[in-house]
Parts: C-alpha cells; sequence; structure tokens
C-alpha cells in the first residue's frame, strides 16, 4: 500500500530529515510509526500526502510513483488518502455536520448522500447526537473524533493519522486506537505517527522507528520502545 | 476514477445519476456557490459596502462625462443641419445676371431654400444694426455685395457635404466669395474630440484602479481565510474549488457596483438637469437631457463585472495557489 525505496528528504538550508527510508506496508496492514518529535515522523507524513517531495528515491502509493503526480493531481490523490491531524483542523465556526461534510461537498455527492454519510460517519465515532454543534463546544477527545469522521467519511482505502491522541489522556487514547482499529477491520490500511509508546507498546501491532532520520527498527521488536528511545 | 486506487470511485460517480441530472447538479451546485458568496459579503457588509462604492463610483465619473459628450453630441448635430452657405456676389453681375442664378440655384436638388439679400437691402439693415447710422450716408457708394443665402436640404448639410456644395457654388460665374459658416462647429467638434479621448483615458485609469483594488481586497479575503483554505487542500479541494466562491464575491462586487453607478448616475442627471434648463433656456433651445437607457445601463452593468471578475481572477489565482499545506 506505502511503499518508500532509498528515501530522502533534505530541506532547503541543508536540514537532512529523512535518510534512505526504506519499507513497505501491505494492503489492510495496520502499522505505526515512532521516533523523538524531530526524527522525521510529520516529513515521512508528508511525503506520502504529498506536502513535501522527496529529495531522492521513490515513494509509492498502490503501486503508483508519486513523483509521476502532477500539482493539479495532488487534490484528487488526497481524496484517497483519509488524514487526521494532532491540531483537528476543524474550521471552528462551522457545525460538525459541516466538518464532516466537507469532503463530500468538495467531491460533488449530492445533498441526500451527503447526510447519509456524514450521519453514517458521525454514528462510528459515536458523536451523533452532536451533529448540529460546534467543533468549539467539543472537548478535545471529541474533536478528534470529529476528525477521524470527516477523514473517513468519504470511504478512503488509506488512513494516515500525525499524533492523533498527542493530547488525550490514555483512555481517550485507547478509544481513538480502538477506532482505527474497526476501521483497519473493514480493510482499511492505517498508518499512524505517534511517540505515545505506551500506547503502542499495550498492542502487537508493526511498528517502524525513527532516529534523526533513519529508519532503525520495524517490526515488533519491544526492547528498543523502553530502552533505546527513552533513555 | 481515483489515480491510485483502479476501481474506486471517487465523488458524484458513485451515485448512478444521468447526465442531464448531473448538469443540473453542477448549476445548482454554482448558484449555492454564488449566494453563499453573496450571504458572505452582507456579514462583512460595512467593508464590502465600501469596495462596491469605490467600484460604483469610478464607474459613475466616466458615465457622467459619457452621457454629457453623448448629449452634447446630439445638440450640435442639430445646429449642424441649418448650417448655411452665404455667397457673395460680383460686383459687376447685372441683375437680370442674378435673377438667372438664383433661377438656376433653386432648381439643384442639393437646394432647399434660397434667401436673396439685395445690397441696398444689407445697407439699409446694417445702419439699423451697427449704429453706425448717418454715418454710413456719407459713403459714396454702397461697399456692400449682394447677398445669397442658400440652405442645403438635409441630406447635404453635414459639414463634408456642405463643403461640396460649397464649392459647386464657387463654380458659378457671378459668385465671387462663398462661406460656409460651420467652422465654428468643426472647432466645437474638435473640441469634443478631445473630451472624448479625455473621457476615456480617465475611464481606462480609474478601471485599472478599481481592478487594483479589488484585486488588493480579494487577497484581503483569502488571506483571512488561510485556514478554511488550508483545511480545504488537505481533503483534496481543487485549486478551482477554492478559487470559485471568490470569484463570485469579485461577481456580485461588479454587480452591484454597476447598480450603484447606475443610481449615482441618474441622481447626478436630475440634479444637473435644472442647471442645464437654465442654459438651454439663455440659447432659446428646447433641449431636454437624454439619460442612461436601457442599453446603456447594461453596457455599465457588463464593464463593472468585468472589472470585478478581473480584480479577484488577478489575485485569485496568484495567493489560492501560495497557500499550501506544510
Amino acid at each position: 500500500m506505502i511503499k518508500f525505496e532509498q528515501v530522502s528528504k533534505t530541506y532547503p538550508g541543508g536540514q537532512q530529515a529523512l535518510r534512505k527510508v526504506d519499507f513497505h506496508i501491505e494492503p489492510g496492514e495496520m502499522a505505526f510509526l515512532t521516533g523523538h518529535s524531530g526524527a522525521g515522523k510529520s516529513t515521512l507524513l508528508k511525503l506520502i500526502s504529498i506536502m513535501e517531495r522527496p529529495t531522492v528515491g521513490k515513494v509509492l502509493i498502490n503501486g503508483h510513483d508519486l513523483s509521476n503526480i502532477q500539482r493539479k493531481q495532488i487534490a484528487y490523490i488526497r481524496r484517497d488518502i483519509g488524514m487526521i491531524f494532532q491540531s483537528h483542523q476543524l474550521l471552528m465556526d462551522k457545525t460538525v455536520f459541516d466538518n464532516v461534510a466537507l469532503p463530500l461537498v468538495i467531491e460533488g455527492y449530492s445533498h441526500k448522500e451527503i447526510a447519509k454519510r456524514v450521519h453514517a460517519a458521525l454514528e462510528m465515532v459515536g458523536l451523533r447526537d452532536k451533529i448540529k454543534n460546534s467543533p468549539m463546544m467539543l472537548s478535545g477527545g471529541e474533536q478528534q473524533r470529529v476528525g477521524i469522521a470527516r477523514a473517513v467519511v468519504n470511504k478512503p482505502p488509506l488512513l494516515l493519522a500525525d499524533e492523533p491522541t498527542g493530547n488525550l489522556d490514555p483512555k481517550l487514547s485507547m478509544e481513538i486506537i480502538r477506532l482505527f482499529e474497526d476501521f483497519n477491520q473493514a480493510g482499511v490500511s492505517v498508518f499512524i505517527a505517534t511517540h505515545d509508546l505506551g500506547l503502542i507498546a499495550r498492542m502487537k501491532y508493526r511498528t517502524l522507528t525513527l532516529k534523526q532520520g533513519q529508519m532503525i527498527t520495524d517490526g515488533l521488536d519491544e526492547e528498543f520502545q523502553t530502552d533505546d528511545l527513552y533513555v | 476514477m481515483s489515480i491510485l486506487f483502479k476501481g474506486r470511485v471517487q465523488g458524484a460517480q458513485i451515485a448512478q445519476i444521468s447526465a442531464a441530472q448531473r448538469i443540473v447538479m453542477f448549476f445548482v451546485s454554482h448558484v449555492r456557490q454564488a449566494l453563499g458568496s453573496l450571504g458572505e459579503l452582507w456579514r462583512s457588509r460595512t467593508s464590502s459596502f465600501m469596495t462596491i462604492g469605490v467600484l460604483g463610483l469610478s464607474i459613475t465619473l466616466p458615465s457622467t462625462l459619457y452621457v454629457m459628450v453623448k448629449n452634447a453630441e446630439q445638440v450640435s448635430s442639430g445646429w449642424e443641419q441649418a448650417s448655411q452657405i452665404s455667397l457673395f456676389l460680383k460686383e459687376d453681375a447685372s441683375k437680370s445676371d442674378v435673377d438667372q442664378l438664383l433661377k438656376r440655384i433653386q432648381l439643384w436638388p442639393e437646394v432647399d431654400t434660397i434667401e436673396f439679400i439685395s445690397a441696398d437691402k444689407a445697407l439699409d439693415e446694417f445702419k439699423q444694426l451697427s449704429g453706425f447710422g448717418d454715418a454710413i450716408t456719407y459713403l459714396d457708394e454702397n461697399p456692400l455685395p449682394n447677398v445669397v443665402l442658400v440652405t442645403p436640404t438635409s441630406r447635404h448639410a453635414g459639414p463634408t457635404a456642405a463643403r461640396l456644395l460649397l464649392e459647386k457654388l464657387k463654380g458659378e460665374r457671378e459668385v465671387d466669395i462663398g462661406k460656409l459658416d460651420i467652422e465654428w462647429l468643426e472647432r466645437l467638434h474638435g473640441l469634443l474630440n478631445v473630451v472624448k479621448e479625455l473621457v476615456t483615458v480617465i475611464a481606462l485609469l480609474l478601471f485599472l484602479a478599481v481592478v487594483l483594488i479589488i484585486g488588493n481586497t480579494i487577497r484581503l479575503n483569502i488571506l483571512s481565510k488561510k485556514d478554511e483554505i488550508l483545511v480545504m487542500k488537505l481533503v483534496g479541494a481543487t485549486d478551482a474549488f477554492i478559487q470559485r466562491p471568490f470569484m463570485y464575491t469579485g461577481f456580485w462586487y461588479g454587480f452591484l457596483g454597476g447598480v450603484l453607478a447606475w443610481f449615482a448616475v441618474t441622481i447626478l442627471l436630475w440634479w444637473m438637469s435644472s442647471s442645464i434648463k437654465t442654459v438651454s433656456a439663455l440659447y432659446q433651445k428646447n433641449f431636454d437631457i437624454t439619460g442612461l437607457n436601457f442599453s446603456t445601463f447594461m453596457l455599465m452593468l457588463a464593464v463593472s463585472i468585468f472589472l470585478g471578475l478581473s480584480g479577484s481572477l488577478l489575485s485569485v489565482r496568484r495567493h489560492v495557489r501560495e497557500i499550501e499545506p506544510k
């Protein structure tokens, strides 16, 4: 589903964010990406959503080389990727319904279809009763779930999450992760960047670890999680 | 259709709707965005009204000048019709020669009426009107020539046609000098042309200023919605989709500015009509100023909308493109 081949990214100014990163996430897989802040997690996600382009190497999604995607096509690529952000990126002056409906409005769904799908998505994240509220009136966990509803409302085959549990307590974080598991069960590939190691430790998922832009572990090795990173 | 995932349908394709329905949906969504932009203008009405005011008044000035020039042209074309040719006859032309000449000219198709003023009659008139009175009696002989006033038919009253007629009349044996009294008219025309060009230049400068002002206003609109645009881009909105509401904002600025300009011009003309009436009464001319007719109004509206759209196009392209999620 996501494949990196010898990817390096150097920002203008010489800061090297990624060095020869290689990995492959299979379709339908759920995986975590971890590492210190500044290790290159965000850069890696940005390369997948084409907010940045790699300096060297290839990024492929479903076998398609993203370097062949022109600027005009990026919008269409993003419709295939559900993205979830630590800062939610919700529109605070719109209702929950409008926020979740946004991707469908952009894609030109009919009014009826939009209402149906938004209700279904909010049902999944358990916010059916908050549909007319403003995101401002919701708690942090609820706001994050609105963001998730928006990411999945057009049923993308791939979900990317950047620190989705960043500001949440462990219980709420677990709820969010359970949601991702549900989507994964339904066949969606899920790729989550987080530095919440406690959360990862409680689950047996493939974990990719970045350190100073290099991929240092890939797999279910648990030792690094406690020893190597946070000493 | 998705680029990355073969077989995955995106958007409206999933709903099995006919092409006709899709076209209807296209217009429905456009109307919705247009009304949305109008609502947006209403929510920030103070600043919107200022922009619309700038646009409207910038169009009012050239429009009013245009109406004035058009009216002046109309008035002067009315005068043109009355242009007369004065023929001063040779002194040695005998009475019968003159009679012959009058008869001949009268038959020309270009000539409407002729009036013969004999030298004696002219001297009498001069005595009465000039105030020299008795002084003239001391003259040995009448220094004035016989004069024929020729009024061309309306078809030959225009400056060039009248000039041709003049040349033809000058060719007559009895005629000494011919004079076409339209030089002042030509001067007036020249002046009007200068004014017209001035109006065009002023209009172009104002229009350019309007485009820049609207461009800047839309730029500020875009920047104030930066967060929203970022989110829209993150969830897959194309630049065209994001640009559309701003284009509609430009459209509404233009439309409302055009309507405002029409009101302003109408009020201005109404205000000035009484003073214009006084002037035309002094010249003993019955003259009503022609205001804006429907087609002029439509032209104003079209220009105004064009300015609004080009202003927004100017900034929308660049600034929507510039905002990219980082």
